[in-house]
């Protein structure tokens, strides 16, 4: 069955010499780094990180070389992803667009919009955000009702886009709406590249989430401006693209460690004297832990194939997400320590950390409940 | 991945292994006509090295005819024979051809009588011994692994079953055995006790594959309330489940599979029987309720897989066992954080 095959990664893809040059890199860059802060782990925000990792050549790197990559494959890059989230480094500020909007564009943009943009996200200088999601159109994307018209030059943005993250902080974001009507539910939706810098009437309000953090945002447009070069691929080509990214975007490392930071501080409690009912759990964990990245690296590798894997991808994210929250569990059966936000012992504040932002995996990046229903297409369910 | 052996195989077990022939070999009868076209296909030999007599497949290809057999529910055992086959070869002992079966033997007494070996001690819930020319088992004599191939017509054995109905033969040892049938081997191979977990994480893979077609298949033909049961929520997402359990047993199989033979082997088997005990819970669970109350009769033939991947289980290490190992070697590794531990025991296994 081709749904449950996961081809092992290529042979001879450790990349240990790389491996080891980002972790002595990391070992400098976070020595002072304290537990809670990695707990964050992939929505930490640091554009001086992002900038120094770019410098060293791990920002870009699958793109090719003439837009300032470094043409290296899927699964070196998947080396230096899954170092920076196992040391809950702060990479959001380059990490959407070095996943899915760097490559889209590449894909789908123009000359002039690859060769404006793609160096500097490969330098680690630009910030993405994705708005796709809106008020009244979450799981069901395409009842999207932002409304792109075009006019003289260009088009007017009319609409709200929603949980938009980091759109406070981002450079550009790549927004997902409709260019026209069709009959076909998935028709008529384009996709732009907005930059949000640089454009008027586009306002950005903070929503804050349950833990008191601010990454999430509303964005309005409001008769926005988009020169005619901001569209980026083809008019009323927005579904396909939209859908070629979800690979990229749901099979990474950053699907199953996103707890990993109180999975670690768990392990230094326990490592001295476990029973042997604290043993069998963390066997399990690794257990999970290994095949989750087993099949990850698979993903990555038929990616550098050229194959598009989304089905597998969605797999991996279903299980990953399952594998993530369920960390805090974990640690309370095998540890009795409150957690306590912000407290002074670590794994106290790791743990609270953790514990608020779980139910945000199988919420971001395509719910469980959508999963398993492409999942269930994907097995030839009639 | 093509393979003309898989292809084989497939087409040998597509055509043989029925429903009745499960059935039959479950109420205790030997399917020797179906034995002798596995054995004349060359299946049974091959994880032998080629100057060992076998014909050069690489491990991971000929370990893969473990899943397809498990996908079968094949009532033989291949999968014992093939790993009989091929430490026999390793330790460059005669190979006896029939059909061979492996058995734990970490806790035997070896001890030196003359030139000749004396093995006493127990061997429990040895699969398919009864059916077998030879037991092979692996056990420590003066610090080093020896090869014991013991004929099973000098035994004598208590009868029992696994939860499929295979049997599963308690053996009481206290024999000298000929020089030719205990051989020092010339390089550690894991114990009989991972190569049997091996053998089951993977048959677990390829049953629980039969399982989900067979369930997906069920899902969309019954009709309830006017419309194929398929079409409801609740059972798309238990499919949905299922398929995610089964990827994941079937890339910790071939994970294993993949560093058979390597040091990494050793925590990568223990990976994979844990994940495959704990996916088979699951699978097994969810495939009943979606097939009802027919699903639950001797008449239908999933029972047939899910006693399967159930008692698989149990043989050579139970999740417990298995997820206490990989638990111990983590919590003691000498590795600056839990993450490096991870990353290197899939690529080179856990330091001594
Ligand atoms: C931390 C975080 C960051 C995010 N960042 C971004 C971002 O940067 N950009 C962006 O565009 N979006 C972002 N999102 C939004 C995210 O994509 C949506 O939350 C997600 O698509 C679900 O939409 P919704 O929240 O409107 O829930 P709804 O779609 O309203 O779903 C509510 C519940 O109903 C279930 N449901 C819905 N439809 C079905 C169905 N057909 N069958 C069964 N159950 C169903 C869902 O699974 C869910 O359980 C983010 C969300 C979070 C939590």
């Amino acid at each position: 069955m081709t749904l449950t095959a996961f081809s092992p990664p290529p042979p001879g893809t450790d990349f240990d010499d790389l491996r080891q040059e980002v972790r002595t890199f990391l070992a400098e860059e976070l020595a002072d780094f304290p537990p809670e802060k990695r707990a964050k782990s992939w929505n930490g925000f640091s554009r001086d990180f992002s900038r120094k990792l770019a410098q060293r050549g791990w920002v870009g790197m699958t793109f090719p070389k003439e837009y300032g990559g470094h043409a290296r494959n899927a699964l070196e890059r998947y080396v230096v992803s899954e170092e920076l989230l196992a040391a809950g480094a702060p990479v959001i500020s380059h990490w959407i667009a070095d996943r899915q909007s760097g490559p889209l564009i590449l894909a789908k943009g123009t000359d002039d919009q690859k060769r404006r943009i793609v160096p500097r996200i490969a330098a680690g200088e630009l910030c993405f955000c994705i708005g796709m999601s809106e008020p009244d159109s979450g799981s069901d994307l395409a009842a999207t009702r932002t409304m792109a018209t075009e006019v003289d030059g260009g088009f007017r943005i009319n609409g709200t886009k929603v949980w938009t993250t980091y759109a406070h902080v981002a450079d550009y974001m790549i927004l997902f709406c409709r260019t026209g009507k069709s009959d076909d539910r998935h028709g008529g939706m384009s996709q732009f590249l907005v930059d949000l810098k640089a454009t008027d009437n586009i306002q950005i309000t903070p929503i804050i989430d349950l833990g008191g953090e601010h990454h999430f945002n509303q964005v309005v447009f409001d008769d926005t401006f988009l020169p005619s070069d901001a569209l980026l691929g083809g008019k009323g080509e927005g579904w396909s693209q939209v859908m070629s990214e979800l690979a990229f975007e749901r099979s990474g490392p950053e699907r199953f460690l996103s707890s990993f930071a109180l999975i670690e501080e768990l392990i230094r409690l326990l490592r001295d004297d476990a029973t042997e009912a604290q043993q069998a759990e963390i066997g399990r964990l690794s257990a999970h832990l290994m095949v989750l990245r087993q099949m990850s690296r698979s993903v990555a590798g038929m990616l550098n194939e050229g194959e598009n894997p989304s089905l597998q991808a969605a797999i991996v994210k279903d299980l990953g997400a399952l594998f993530e929250q369920d960390i805090p569990r974990l640690a309370r059966s095998l540890v009795s320590r409150p957690a306590v936000p912000g407290g002074s012992d670590s794994y106290a504040a790791v743990l609270a950390y953790t514990e608020l932002a779980v139910p945000s995996f199988s919420l971001r990046g395509g719910t469980r409940e959508i999963l398993r229903g492409i999942i269930a297409r994907g097995l030839g369910l009639r | 991945m093509e393979s003309m052996i898989h292809d084989m195989a497939e087409r040998l077990f597509r055509d043989h292994v029925t429903h009745r022939l499960r059935e039959k070999a479950a109420s205790g009868h030997c399917p020797e006509a179906l034995w002798t076209q596995i054995e004349e296909a060359g299946l049974t030999m091959a994880l032998v090295p080629e100057n060992a007599g076998g014909f050069g497949v690489p491990p991971a290809e000929a370990l893969g005819l473990l899943r397809i057999a498990g996908a079968h529910g094949l009532p033989l055992p291949l999968a014992e024979t093939l790993i009989a086959n091929a430490v026999l070869a390793t330790a460059n002992m005669a190979l006896p051809g029939g059909r061979l079966t492996i058995a734990e033997g970490e806790a035997l007494r070896l001890e030196r009588r003359g030139k000749r070996v004396h093995a006493s001690g127990h061997l429990t819930l040895v699969p398919f011994a009864r059916w077998a020319n030879r037991i092979v088992t692996i056990a420590v004599l003066d610090g080093t692994d020896h090869v014991l191939s013991l004929p099973v017509k000098v035994l004598s054995f208590a009868p029992a079953q696994d939860l499929a109905g295979m049997p599963r033969d308690d053996i009481k040892l206290d024999h000298t055995l000929a020089e030719t049938d205990a051989v020092p081997l010339p390089r550690p191979m894991g114990g009989m006790r991972r190569l049997g977990a091996l053998i089951r994480s993977l048959a677990t893979a390829g049953a629980m594959e039969t399982i989900l077609e067979m369930s997906i298949q069920y899902a969309n033909d019954r009709v309830q309330f006017g419309r194929p049961i398929g079409k409801f929520q609740a059972i798309q997402h238990n499919l949905a489940t299922m398929a995610g359990e089964t990827a994941a047993s079937r890339t910790a199989a071939e994970m294993a599979a993949g560093s058979y033979d390597t040091p990494a082997f050793a925590l990568t088997v223990a990976a994979a029987k844990a994940r495959a005990g704990e996916a088979a819970e699951k699978v097994g669970a969810l495939a009943h309720q979606i097939h009802g109350a027919i699903g639950y009769t001797q008449e239908h033939t999933l029972h047939h897989f899910t006693k399967r991947i159930w008692g698989w289980r149990d043989d050579f290490g139970t999740e417990l066992d298995w997820t206490r190992e990989l638990g111990r070697a983590a919590l003691s590794s000498p590795h600056d954080t839990f993450w490096h531990f991870i990353t290197d025991s899939a690529a080179k296994g856990a330091p001594a």
